[in-house]
């Protein structure tokens, strides 16, 4: 009983979505839109009190010389820098010339030097793949192996053998391979979320 | 003042006016295709565990043995719900897998629980973090153990799927046991090598298609593609169910192979295996 509202709330909404997809109807369509804003507006609340709280639980740690007082410093400056580029008085928000600075020289770079750990983490990870599971793991390297031969930038008749051998084996089996997973993870997408709807709980050991 | 019978009456008149406005968005016989699909899939969820499938999927059986062994060594447990959320800018895919790791959250937060191993979750959408922290609550709540619960952790890491990748990898603590279920994108690899490293168990799931090689070159144990929402109601599987799958998964392939070789062979040569089989 501690559930049933959640689940009427979560039943009624739901099946009110559902209807007003198959049926064209102006105060079913109103209805879902107003309910469509107010999940947009408990977002938009949540990511407010997610920032509260990841401001308030960094500043307990560094008052309290917890955990990374020095991270949670960074942390606090950024967000402080971050908040004054938007909010000075006469600033134009996230399209002010500040905030866009802020993020195309630090926030960008940033995220691109991560992202450019990938081949490196990548070689990493396979070899590690190799002692975990040898034989799915080096046939997956050798699959990769030959899409890269098969990319290789080689002119000429052998260039566009490749090419079109590429061409085929990104079209039929690395597609069939893309599409069967598509197809099983849609179908338990759609058996998932109706758990959900439904409240059928599925862990219980 | 009026009366049942009129307030009946105009209830009457609204719905029928109501359904005068309303039209089919997609036609007959689409929209009956569509309830129909609807009608199959809530057959299928009528009977939740999992029919086809009994192998351990993303080691999750084994969870109670790690989270002894992490207890013995004085080690904690980390699980991260992926980088989708369940209220960020993700794609309504993304975002199911967020609530489909979930139940695998309570699974392995009972086992922590029972254990007494302390269980740090991190997510970078305050949604998700308030759903693992149902999660925790109940866990505790189930195993009668909520003295323990403090020693247990929710955070958020702050918004952006590089975030979650970047503080994986700078605070790489060797946890006894790590997980990672959810959706994940092209910050998967650094995300799982983050939390893999020094971890004496590991377990990573994700239906994202595109990374599904990044959790199997991660993890030992791993839940690709549809496992991922296959793995909750796996969990709910008493042995007898297992072993009664696995015993049909068995005469299954035996009856494919038997009609299969039977056809080559009536092909091939005349020979009747069906004749034998059924003493003619």
């Amino acid at each position: 009983m501690r559930r049933s509202l959640p689940t009427l709330v979560v039943v009624v909404v739901g099946l009110l979505l559902l209807v007003d997809y198959v049926l064209i109807n102006p105060t079913l369509a109103g209805l879902a839109s107003g309910l469509l804003e107010l999940i947009v507006l408990l977002a938009a609340a949540a990511a407010l009190a997610g920032a509260a709280t990841l401001v308030l639980r960094h500043w307990t740690d560094l008052t309290e010389r917890r955990r990374d007082p020095l991270g949670s410093g960074v942390l606090l400056a950024g967000f402080a820098v971050m908040l004054l580029a938007g909010f000075y008085p006469g600033s134009t928000g996230a399209s002010d010339p500040a905030v866009r600075w802020l993020v195309a020289a630090l926030l960008a770079p940033l995220l691109a030097a991560l992202f450019a750990m990938l081949f490196v983490f990548l070689l990493t990870a396979a070899r590690k793949g190799l002692t975990l599971r040898t034989r799915q793991t080096a046939v997956m390297l050798a699959a990769a192996m030959v899409v890269i031969v098969l990319l290789l930038p080689i002119g000429g008749t052998v260039g566009d053998s490749l090419a079109a051998l590429s061409g085929w084996a990104i079209a039929v089996p690395i597609g069939a391979v893309f599409r069967g997973l598509l197809i099983g993870v849609a179908v338990l997408t759609a058996v998932h979320a109706a758990r959900i709807l439904l409240t059928v709980d599925g862990a219980d050991d | 003042m009026p009366d049942i019978g009129a307030l009946l009456a105009d209830l009457l008149d609204f719905i029928g006016e109501q359904i005068n406005a309303s039209s089919l968005r997609l036609g007959a016989i689409p929209t009956v295709a569509l309830l129909g699909i609807m009608l199959v899939l809530l057959s299928l969820i009528a009977r939740p565990t999992t029919r086809w499938v009994a192998r351990d999927l993303g080691r999750l059986a084994a969870v109670s043995r790690a989270m002894a062994l992490a207890a013995e060594s004085g080690g904690a447990a980390a699980f991260s719900l992926g980088s989708a959320g369940v209220a960020r800018a993700a794609s309504s895919f993304d975002r199911l897998q967020t609530l489909a790791a979930i139940p695998v959250l309570g699974h392995v937060a009972r086992a922590a629980a029972r254990a007494g191993v302390p269980l740090r979750v991190t997510a970078n959408d305050p949604v998700t973090i308030h759903l693992a922290d149902g999660a925790l609550e109940a866990a505790h709540r189930a195993t009668e153990t909520e003295e323990r619960q403090e020693g247990s952790s929710t955070e958020y890491l702050g918004e952006g799927r590089g975030v979650a990748a970047a503080i994986a990898l700078a605070e790489a603590g060797a946890p006894a046991a790590a997980f990672v279920d959810g959706g994940l994108a092209e910050e998967a690899l650094l995300l799982l090598n983050g939390a893999q490293e020094g971890a004496a168990w590991t377990s990573f799931g994700t239906a994202a298609a595109s990374q599904a090689g990044s959790v199997m070159l991660e993890g030992d144990g791993n839940l690709i593609g549809p496992e991922l929402y296959q793995a909750p109601s796996d969990l709910r599987a008493a042995g007898h169910e297992r072993t009664g799958v696995l015993a049909a998964n068995r005469i299954i392939v035996a009856a494919l192979v038997t009609i299969v070789l039977g056809s080559l062979l009536a092909v091939a040569g005349g020979v009747d295996l069906a004749g034998v089989l059924a003493g003619r």
